[in-house]
């Protein structure tokens, strides 16, 4: 199917990038195509077929624990922080100036 | 020119003492400096520390430490693969400060094995793309014609092979981006079956078919490398725990039955030069002793279309974490919601946004039952296409790429193009199947692979027979 230049920003906000006029424009003409090409699934006849999932692991999962982690670790943790105060992460707020 | 040799061939000259790791090492280096000016296979270079490895590894061969048979090798990563306290890009922007905090499995299988770690190599940003010119760092260029892609998305890893700056190295394969690379430049590429390698440490693409392979100059020194880096790991959930990979290698390919998939080989887009190199190589294996038989194997095309949905899904999810919180590029100074969309638009690639859209769109309420879902249920049909096929044949054969390495930028403009490359490698990462690529007979044109596809887990029959090709070929 083809998607207006709307439904493209939408999309756009909802996967927060934030497109302008022409870029909304080459990705409406390129995504449209891709659609176009993918629909041909939608001709296979998947009546009475399940998705398909991975097997599940015999073992189960590791336990949800958390574990100490070396100063090394930790540091290049806080290092790759892009807003940092001290050994906090720095991030603008949440509730203050929302969208419009 | 130590760095030339095969890891089999270096293994025996380490062995007899005619060759020490250093030699070896500073080989590799010298290759890599002479030459990656012209061909960007690396983002990052470890000379020093990997002198320091070799120099390790030098001192345990002297008093009979080795650790097994990659101690001492120089081994590049693509650099979607962590190394602690390296820098790790994934060819983004958006990573390109980001310094790893832990070793992905296969980092530590690897040095744990005493290989010696010599550099990162350039990828399409997050392995999206099939010629490593969607590289935020500029794109890497063919050996053999540096007018020509190498493909992608492990060019880099590719090309530092083929052009002998290291003696194997590392990949991850969503959809063929170790195997068609590997065709591109005329060496192997083996992407495991989906469980057989952790992924721990690895950036995610799309989690339920990437998979960390081998890129070598042959199957023999691939099978070393897999059996290195494969197995169960705690990080990594989706690692199977059946038997681990070992080689046994054959002396014969006869008996052996090759299904070639009519669907398959009737595919429009392949290029008569292609079709020439691959038919030659099916009818050495037919002189060798192996049966090939026509074999019907449905929705070779729907497959690529399956792996154009369900991918892009997974991509929208697992980039979600590029939101330039906890590490990435931030704009700094805006609101929440524009420090979300501005950093995010500003520091990833067209590519990359092209297809976080595609799977926002195939997810979005409305539009999941008719996208992701359907093609989860084509994906079981495919699956039980290749589980019959393989009920009557041992393996299945086509070439890797419908092309040979196309020239820089001729299909930038247009993506559905660049996503066509990718039609007969998807299907094993769509079924989870174990493929590989060996390149044909060199006529001194642009190399062309031929793909071999085994049931799922029997790595060691596809490099056998890839073996014994191989050596047949070049005889």
């Amino acid at each position: 199917m083809k998607l207006s230049k709307d439904e493209v920003a939408h999309l756009a906000e909802l996967a927060r990038l934030k497109l302008d006029e022409s870029q909304i424009d080459k990705m409406t003409a390129e995504v449209g195509s891709i659609l176009e090409y993918v629909e041909s699934i939608q001709k296979v006849d998947v009546a009475g077929v399940e998705p398909f999932s991975m097997p599940a692991k015999s073992q189960g999962f590791r336990p949800d624990e958390a574990f100490d982690c070396d100063d090394l670790t930790r540091e290049l943790i806080l290092e790759n922080f892009p807003g940092r105060a001290g050994d906090l992460l720095a991030a603008p707020g949440v509730f203050s100036n929302p969208k419009n | 020119m130590y760095n030339t040799l095969t890891i089999t061939q270096a293994i025996k000259e380490l062995e007899s003492g005619n060759l020490t790791s250093r030699k070896l090492t500073e080989a590799c280096l010298t290759q890599i400096q002479s030459l990656d000016g012209a061909l960007h296979a690396f983002l990052e270079v470890y000379a020093d520390e990997a002198l320091e490895q070799a120099d390790r590894s030098d001192i345990r061969r002297a008093e009979g430490n080795v650790l097994g048979p990659l101690d001492g090798i120089p081994i590049a990563l693509k650099d979607n693969i962590m190394v602690q306290n390296k820098r790790c890009t994934a060819g983004s922007k958006m990573l390109a400060t980001y310094n790893a905090a832990y070793d992905a499995t296969v980092t530590k299988k690897l040095t744990d094995a005493g290989a010696v770690i010599i550099g990162k190599t350039n990828l399409d940003e997050f392995a999206m793309g099939g010629s490593t010119e969607q590289s935020a760092f500029g794109p890497t260029k063919n050996p053999h014609d540096p007018d020509r892609v190498p493909g992608g998305s492990s060019g880099g890893s590719a090309v530092a092979v083929t052009a002998n700056m290291c003696l194997a190295a590392l990949g991850s394969d969503t959809g063929g981006s170790i195997r068609q690379p590997a065709s591109f430049c005329g060496i192997t590429g083996l992407k495991p079956t989906y469980g057989r390698v952790s992924r721990s440490g690895l950036i995610a693409m799309a989690s339920s078919f990437d998979q960390i392979g081998p890129l070598a100059k042959s199957a023999e020194d691939a099978a070393l490398v897999l059996s290195v880096i494969q197995g169960q790991d705690n990080a990594d959930q989706t690692t199977s725990d059946v038997e681990v990979f070992t080689p046994d290698w054959k002396d014969t390919v006869k008996g052996l039955k090759i299904g070639l998939p009519r669907q398959a080989w009737a595919v429009k887009g392949i290029e008569p030069d292609v079709r020439e190199a691959t038919e030659k190589s099916l009818k050495l294996l037919e002189s060798l002793g192996a049966e090939l038989v026509d074999i019907d194997l449905p929705y070779v095309d729907e497959a690529l279309a399956v792996y154009y949905v369900l991918m892009p899904c997974e991509v929208s999810a697992n980039l979600s974490r590029f939101d330039a919180m906890r590490f990435g590029a931030r704009k700094q100074g805006l609101p929440l919601f524009e420090t979300y969309s501005e950093s995010r638009a500003e520091n990833l690639g067209s590519e990359v946004q092209r297809r976080i859209l595609i799977g926002t769109f195939a997810l979005s309420s409305g539009y999941i039952d008719a996208y992701y879902v359907h093609a989860k249920k084509v994906q079981t049909l495919i699956r039980d296409g290749y589980k019959k096929a393989f009920e009557s044949v041992d393996l299945i054969v086509t070439p890797t790429a419908p092309t040979t390495a196309f020239k820089l930028g001729e299909k930038l403009s247009d993506p559905l193009s660049m996503y066509l490359e990718d039609i007969f490698t998807v299907s094993a990462n769509v079924a989870g199947l174990p493929a590989l690529s060996i390149p044909c007979e060199s006529d001194g044109q642009m190399p062309v692979g031929l793909h071999f596809l085994a049931p799922w887990f029997e790595e060691a029959k596809l490099l056998s027979t890839a073996k014994i090709l191989q050596e047949k070929i070049t005889e």
